[in-house]
């Protein structure tokens, strides 16, 4: 007891303002553990880590081979002396970009950065053998899915015009081609000597004409008619529509047009198609707009983005490469739904405010093709450490679209459209001689002057599909004119390869 | 892995090792500390019985452990309050200076008293010894043993 | 010379101090070796003058506290000494350009001018630690030394230029400073001596406003001017590193005097509108909130210090890089911007590792156990507060910049004790540590009686001898 009106002494109190510096401290030792053991890995091979900056200034730099062993890019010594990347083709930087000390990286040279500088992923052991080796650094070579005679190909087929082709595999994923045109020399950009005057003048591209874009991945374009296997996907996937689905209303309004709340949709096919109500796999045929309108309308909003959403609209791609989100809908960066029912049923057939990426559509052929499986795409299949050792990435699904039942029936309203006797006249130049092919061919219309977007999705061989492919030729017509055959020449030079 | 880099890496984690020595000496220092303090924190340096009050402020026969520092003094501010009429607001201090006890007046109307003399400044003065603030006296006693 | 002095020049061995400067010194030898062998490639020593220079002044200040003879803590100066090793084996090893001051016609690089400081602090350290027996100075002034607070903030406030966005250093002449690295010691001598005073009448009483019971008005003047302060500091000087270590420190010291949580939980309270309207209001303190929750959002740009460090405490692991061995810089860029000041933890956990870091925050809790030790056996109230206060300094400082570079609080430019570069941050740790080893004596006087003629000095000694005797017998 102290005398009266002494307070109480403070030694308590400061026993506990003790205690809570202790557990500030730990709460400091906590975070501390957090990023130097739990992420101490993920970190280390973050593509902006300065660590492999530095490497890359000193240490040697694995290859990127592609999947038969040709050397797409490697290090060489540059007149300074220092190491500097070299590439092989043009038509691949896209998806390797470049590697630059000046410029940074791109591409999967960005991408895999810590894996080619030799930081790349390895177990505990032998992270910590590692820093007991004189030279800490285990480069790896990058073995790509891409086939660089099939690429070169797709370059070659878009001719200087400008979009994108996307081929991939459909079982796995595997990306087999990825063009983009048109697209720049990064061995001026990795050259110290020229690349200044290269990147002003890559700045200087008007917008549309960009050529640092990778429009396979970011470019987003208004899909036309080859958005109607998406709504065929929602609406047989939802049990909107089946075989034996028609619309009682359609021939009718071939005349003067679907009227949907006093906006008129009109189609150009009843000159030959007659009155007759067309079911799922005639229209698909005949590319009918009044018909996946209302298809649309029946699959309702809902059920639209529940679908589009499995096949990865709304959201980035999962890729190795930075891709921009594929949106369905009124408006241009969410899903925001659709304000009436004139927007979705022009959504249905492919107008709209729809805008979608080329490996998008890429994704959704091949999900088709797949029986109903969304794979994730994927460009290495393969690291091959300079010690030998190889780490192999293996094919993941990304979701479970439809049943295989309903994919077989989509698969052959797409192959009518290709090979019926109306499909023909569409898209009948995408046929591999002697190969059932399925597709649809698209004509995004733009509005105000100029030609549409050229645009083809399609797969071959029906059964068994080896290759799928989205094709899109910018301001090069209707799709039958440039898209189509581009797409059918790709296929028959793969399945030609592939031999 | 080479000679020069093994080399180098035992210095460098001798250097890690070395740290937590002198951590671990730190914490055996730390713990010695804690418990000889331990011991003595029970024990006060004195105490104060209060022999006459006659305002019954502080209560006679009352005992009051003793800290290194206290003052006495009418005012509540005071470690060991007065409340007497003779007594000044601020008027002494008593205090354990290391080895030994010393009162001060602080300057108060009556003056403060040892032993029956008048204390200026600082004034030794030894357990068994009487003070005087205003009518209260006090006597300095040595403190309870632990066990009692 | 009284005889009192005389007894106080009689020599004490600190035995256990020598024990542990002997392992602080080979620690830092081992340390020296690895990073001069590193940097060589091969077995090294490189310069060691640095090293000794700075070995010889912690054995100086040994011997010169042995001579002094006070009973002062044998702790500090050892946990105190590894930091400042650790702090000089960083400056030797980063870009030695970074900073450059030409002092009697010579250039001298970041590692020298660190020595240099840290010489000057630990001189002060062991002067105020043998010199300062009387905390009257303290005691007694403290509406001088708020006055002298306020003076040093204004003058911060009209005169301070921008560094790295934030308005700190005040030059006069060819010296630079950073007042508010005094300020807080100043700041805690005044709220020591505030509460000290006013503690016991107050602590069970309240100011009742309705139904809501705040503290009593001369608490709440005090926890609004501090607020008051903080805010301006934060709006005025950008500095929001100083504002939240005066606020927290001004709330242990107002929760250790009051023992009321309730005035905490107020003060908090008051934090947060505060801050919430600050970041609404501000740019700059919004900007430091978003790049906490995100640095990575804008990597590039404004995210780019604490991104960087990230790395930094990945690349380091749990063993390290080693000394000598991390990343400092690419190419001629620094790996993180303010290695040297702001980053120094980040720059050490990489090359010591989980490990190490762990070890440098020990030894800040070692100070805060030293400093609270000393706060809870003081003789009285103002010398417990006012050890309290500035061990918390040290020690919270330590924990806001640690925390800000492991993104766990928003990053604030506040230097971290002993380690980071930079002059006026050295010396006011060391003037807060030499106050403590000061405090720790337990001889030190107490109050000074106010009046004492020569006369009644004369017979004080006289007395003092007949109490010694006393003491014997009894």
């Amino acid at each position: 007891m102290r005398g009266q009106g002494g307070a109480p002494r403070i030694g308590g109190s400061i026993m506990r303002v003790a205690l809570a510096l202790l557990v500030m401290y730990a709460g400091l030792a906590g975070g501390l553990t957090y990023w130097q053991v739990v992420q101490a890995q993920e970190l280390t091979e973050a593509p902006g880590n300065p660590l492999t900056l530095a490497a890359s200034r000193t240490e040697p730099r694995g290859r990127i081979l592609d999947s038969r062993g040709t050397v797409l890019a490697r290090n060489i010594e540059g007149e300074d002396g220092l190491p500097r990347r070299e590439y092989s083709f043009l038509a691949t930087t896209p998806i390797i970009g470049y590697k630059s000390v000046r410029f940074g990286a791109t591409g999967l040279e960005s991408t895999y950065d810590a894996e080619m500088v030799g930081l790349g992923r390895s177990s505990p052991a032998e992270r910590l053998l590692r820093k007991f080796r004189s030279d800490p650094y285990d480069p790896q070579d990058l073995v790509l899915s891409i086939d660089a005679r099939l690429q070169g190909r797709a370059f070659d087929l878009l001719g200087g015009d400008r979009g994108a082709v996307v081929a991939i595999e459909p079982a796995t994923g595997r990306v087999l081609a990825m063009v983009s045109a048109p697209t720049f020399n990064a061995n001026l950009i990795v050259d110290p000597a020229r690349a200044e005057a290269a990147f002003a003048q890559l700045n200087e591209d008007p917008p549309e004409a960009s050529r640092l874009l990778n429009r396979a991945t970011q470019g987003r374009y208004t899909p036309g008619s080859v958005f109607k296997i998406v709504t065929a996907i929602a609406a047989v996937g939802s049990g909107a529509v089946d075989a034996d689905t028609v619309y009682e209303e359609q021939p009718a309004a071939e005349e003067d047009g679907l009227r949907v709340e006093g906006f008129r949709i009109r189609d150009g096919h009843h000159t030959f198609t007659g009155n007759e109500a067309l079911n799922f796999v005639e229209a698909t045929e005949v590319s009918c707009n009044i018909y996946f309108a209302l298809a649309g309308l029946a699959t309702g909003e809902d059920d639209l983005f529940e679908w589009s959403r499995r096949l990865g609209f709304g959201s980035r791609i999962p890729f190795e490469l930075p891709t921009a989100p594929s949106f369905v809908s009124g408006g241009t960066q969410a899903e925001d739904g659709f304000d009436d029912s004139v927007e979705l049923a022009s959504a249905a057939y492919g107008q709209g405010e729809t805008f979608v990426t080329p490996l998008q559509m890429a994704l959704v052929a091949q999900a088709v093709a797949n029986d109903g499986q969304l794979m994730k795409p994927k460009l290495v299949d393969e690291l091959r450490a300079e010690s030998g050792s190889v780490r192999t990435l293996s094919p993941e699904s990304l979701s479970r679209v439809t049943s295989a039942s309903q994919a077989a029936l989509i698969q052959e309203a797409m192959q009518a459209a290709v090979e019926g006797e109306f499909g023909e006249d569409f898209a009948g130049a995408a046929k591999v001689p002697g190969v059932p092919t399925a597709g649809k061919s698209g004509t995004a219309e733009l509005g105000g002057e100029g030609e549409p977007h050229s645009w083809f999705i399609g797969f071959a061989p029906v059964e068994e599909p080896q290759i799928a492919v989205a094709v899109i030729v910018e301001r090069a017509g209707f799709g039958r004119e440039r898209a189509v055959p581009l797409a059918g020449q790709l296929m028959e030079t793969y399945l030609d390869l592939a031999e | 892995m080479d000679g020069f880099t093994l080399t180098l890496w035992v210095l460098r984690l001798a250097f890690l090792a070395l740290i937590y020595l002198f951590l671990f000496f730190l914490a055996r220092a730390l713990w010695r500390d804690l418990r000889a303090s331990a011991a003595s924190a029970v024990r006060s340096l004195g105490r104060l019985v209060v022999l006459v009050s006659p305002e019954g402020q502080p209560p006679e026969g009352a005992s009051i452990p003793l800290d290194a520092v206290n003052t006495l003094g009418r005012d509540v501010n005071n470690s060991i309050v007065v409340e007497d009429q003779f007594a000044s607001s601020e008027h002494a201090v008593l205090t354990f200076r290391g080895r030994a006890w010393y009162v001060e007046d602080r300057g108060s109307t009556n003056g403060t008293w040892l032993n029956g003399e008048a204390v200026g400044s600082a004034a030794p003065l030894g357990f068994g010894d009487e003070i005087q603030v205003g009518q209260v006296r006090f006597r300095l006693d040595r403190p309870l043993t632990e066990s009692a | 010379m009284t005889a009192s002095r005389a007894w106080r020049v009689r020599p004490r061995l600190r035995p256990r101090e020598l024990g542990l400067l002997i392992v602080v010194a080979a620690t830092l030898f081992c340390g020296w070796v690895s990073l001069a062998s590193t940097e060589a490639g091969e077995l090294a020593l490189g310069e060691p003058v640095v090293l000794l220079v700075y070995l010889g002044l912690l054995a100086l200040l040994h011997f010169s506290f042995v001579l002094a003879g006070r009973r002062m803590d044998e702790v500090l100066l050892p946990a105190v000494g590894l930091l400042g090793g650790l702090s000089l084996l960083l400056m030797a090893r980063l870009p030695q350009g970074l900073v450059v001051q030409s002092f009697a016609g010579r250039e001298l690089g970041l590692g020298p001018l660190q020595l240099l400081w840290l010489s000057v602090a630990l001189v002060l350290l062991g002067t105020l630690a043998i010199v300062v027996r009387s905390d009257g100075w303290l005691r007694y002034y403290k509406y001088s030394w708020a006055a002298a607070g306020v003076a040093l903030l204004l003058m911060v406030f009209v005169l301070g230029e921008e560094t790295n966005g934030a308005r700190l250093s005040v030059s006069l002449g060819p010296l630079t400073g950073q007042p508010s690295e005094l300020l807080k010691i100043i700041l805690v001598v005044f709220l020591a001596g505030y509460l000290a005073d006013n503690r016991p009448l107050l602590a069970r009483t309240s100011t009742n406003l309705g139904p809501i019971a705040l503290p009593p008005v001369p608490y709440l003047l005090p926890m609004v001017a501090m607020w008051g302060i903080a805010l301006s500091i934060v709006i005025v000087q950008r500095d929001l590193g100083a504002a939240l270590l005066f606020f927290s420190v001004f709330l242990s010291l107002l929760y250790i005097a009051t023992q009321r949580v309730s005035f905490v939980i107020l003060g908090v309270l008051l934090f947060l509108a505060g801050g919430a309207v600050l970041y609404n209001l501000f740019d700059h303190v919004q900007d430091r909130v978003d790049i906490w929750l995100d640095p990575f959002a804008d990597a590039q740009d404004t995210g780019f210090q604490l991104v960087r460090a990230l790395y930094a405490f990945g690349r380091g692991g749990i063993l390290g890089t080693g000394l000598g061995a991390g990343l400092p810089s690419v190419g001629n860029n620094l790996a993180i911007p303010l290695l040297h000041t702001d980053f120094a933890f980040a720059s050490l956990a990489e090359e010591l590792g989980l490990l190490g870091g762990l070890a440098i925050l020990a030894l800040y809790l070692v100070i805060a156990q030293r400093g609270l030790r000393i706060a809870a056996s003081a003789a009285d109230d103002f010398r417990g507060l006012l050890a309290a206060g500035l061990t918390l300094v040290i020690v919270i400082q330590a924990a806001i910049i640690i925390g800000g570079n492991a993104k766990l609080v928003p990053l604030t430019g506040i230097t971290l004790p002993f380690v980071s570069y930079g002059g006026s941050s050295l010396i006011a740790n060391a003037i807060i540590v030499g106050l403590l080893l000061a405090l720790s004596d337990q001889g030190v006087e107490p109050p000074p009686p106010r009046r004492a003629s020569r006369r009644e000095r004369a017979s004080d000694r006289a007395r003092q001898i007949g109490g010694r005797i006393e003491e014997a017998l009894s």
